[in-house]
């Protein structure tokens, strides 16, 4: 009898006593979670975006400016089509810039030629005229003429890929653009579009010839 | 004189007077037309470049982050893997969109043998401080034809009625005078605010028969007090009259 009570008092003990461990180990309070969320930035970039796109302008040269045969509705190339050497060209809504980010300080956009203007139908000598001082951008507008204040773009200080229809290699500069290719800054995130038309001005001694090049814009977050 | 016998010698007068004037008229034509686009910054420039900060965390997190405990640090590991010495280095993100192909064909000016534009514009257009500011030949222009010629220019888009409302600097319309102004350096010293009274304007030079010339045009823009800093455009029309064989 002794001994089944000692044994039942044991087991009372245990049952009591283990749960009162269990419960003073954790005490409480609260967990916090810290996090961080990455900034992220998209970009597209969307030719001849609205409709009345096209160039106009050659006032003088007796020719009335068309869209050529590649250019199409948001899609397609900013093709002037037949220019006269000597007098100046608005092409209307050229190209829209959509950019997409989180981050709370903004983007810069940076546009500029991957290239040269290169010459292809005759090849003149040299086979390229410079983009700087004769294609210009100017933010969409309905004010815009041929004769509007507009900045020259300019030809890269990166590496085209693939003649720059892949886009321009960064890595070598820093992975920056130029300060002087600065299109657009934005301070704020969001999802935000900004309109360009675009200006050709060709001096005199512009050569006769077919001429392409690729305009590649790269967004970087602040 | 009876009354019948006058009219008839007044329309005679006066059909002869439209004859002459007609014939006048048809003495010279236009030939080809130039319009010259100048570009003018007026500095201090409120163009301002901000060069790109490096990255931050954006603030989608609606909460601030609160560090539990006692502590005020503002991360849990700390930056440069807990040497505070070291910066944190965080890429900036970017992205890339499609490039934008541009073509164009450039066709010869048939023209061009008669009258053309050589522009010696600066990069990122004429700096104009306020006050007065000269641009030796800031542009030449090469003119020649078969027959004797005259070259006029004016400030395109001017109108002599319009008012002087209607003009933006730096050529403004009549009445006003224009704060551009033209000299002809192989001609004399003469400078000559820009002709804002629409066509046929000013005459630049004239030409003889089969006289070829090129002549540098210096500009003077005039920047008053008044005016704000900014990019401006100037567009000036010149214009080839040739007398018709």
């Amino acid at each position: 009898m002794k001994r089944a009570l000692t044994a039942a008092a044991a087991a009372l003990l245990l049952t009591t006593a283990v749960p009162q461990i269990a419960r003073s180990a954790p005490a409480q309070g609260s967990a916090q979670l810290n996090y961080k969320v990455l900034p992220t930035v998209k970009a597209q970039v969307t030719p001849n975006y609205l409709s009345g796109y096209g160039p106009q302008g050659g006032l003088g040269s007796g020719v009335t400016p068309a869209a050529g045969p590649n250019a199409s509705l948001q899609g397609g190339t900013v093709d002037f089509g037949n220019v006269v050497v000597g007098y100046t060209y608005l092409y209307k809504y050229a190209a829209q810039v959509a950019v997409q980010t989180n981050d709370s300080a903004g983007f810069v956009v940076y546009g500029e030629g991957a290239t040269d203007l290169n010459g292809s139908n005759p090849v003149p000598a040299p086979s390229t005229w410079p983009i700087f001082s004769t294609l210009y951008w100017l933010p969409s507008s309905s004010a815009n003429s041929p004769f509007s204040a507009a900045t020259s773009f300019n030809k890269t200080n990166g590496s085209p890929i693939a003649g720059g229809a892949n886009g321009i290699d960064y890595s070598g500069t820093g992975g920056v653009p130029s300060a002087m290719s600065v299109v657009w800054s934005n301070p704020t995130s969001g999802n935000v579009t900004q309109g360009y038309d675009y200006q050709l001005r060709l001096s005199g001694a512009v050569p006769p010839s077919q001429f392409n090049v690729y305009i590649v814009y790269t967004v970087i977050g602040n | 004189m009876r009354r019948p016998n006058l009219l008839a010698l007044l329309a005679l007068a006066v059909l002869a007077t439209l004859t002459v004037v007609s014939q006048a008229d048809a003495l010279t034509g236009l030939k080809t037309y130039k319009l010259v686009t100048i570009d003018v910054v007026v500095t201090p420039s409120p163009i301002a470049y901000a060069p790109p900060k490096k990255s931050q965390y954006p603030s989608l997190a609606a909460p601030r982050v609160q560090i539990a405990a006692s502590s005020t640090a503002a991360w849990d590991v700390a930056p440069g893997g807990g040497d505070a010495a070291l910066p944190l280095m965080i890429a900036q993100i970017s992205a890339q969109a499609t490039p934008v192909p541009v073509q164009f064909v450039a066709k010869a000016d048939p023209n061009a043998q008669y009258l053309h534009v050589i522009p010696h514009e600066p990069p990122g257009g004429f700096a104009g401080a306020y006050g007065t500011t000269v641009f030796p030949c800031a542009f030449e222009i090469y003119t020649y034809y078969t027959n004797s010629y005259r070259l006029q220019d004016w400030g395109y888009g001017t109108n002599k009625t319009a008012g002087a409302a209607s003009g933006t600097f730096p050529i403004e319309n009549y009445p006003t005078t224009s704060n551009l102004s033209w000299a002809v350096p192989d001609f004399g010293p003469t400078v000559t605010p820009y002709w804002n009274q629409g066509p046929a304007g000013e005459t630049t030079w004239l030409g003889a028969v089969k006289q070829a010339q090129q002549h540098c045009i210096d500009l003077t823009l005039t920047v008053p007090n008044a005016q704000a800093s900014g990019s401006f455009t100037a567009v000036v029309e010149y214009a080839l009259y040739v007398t018709l064989p």
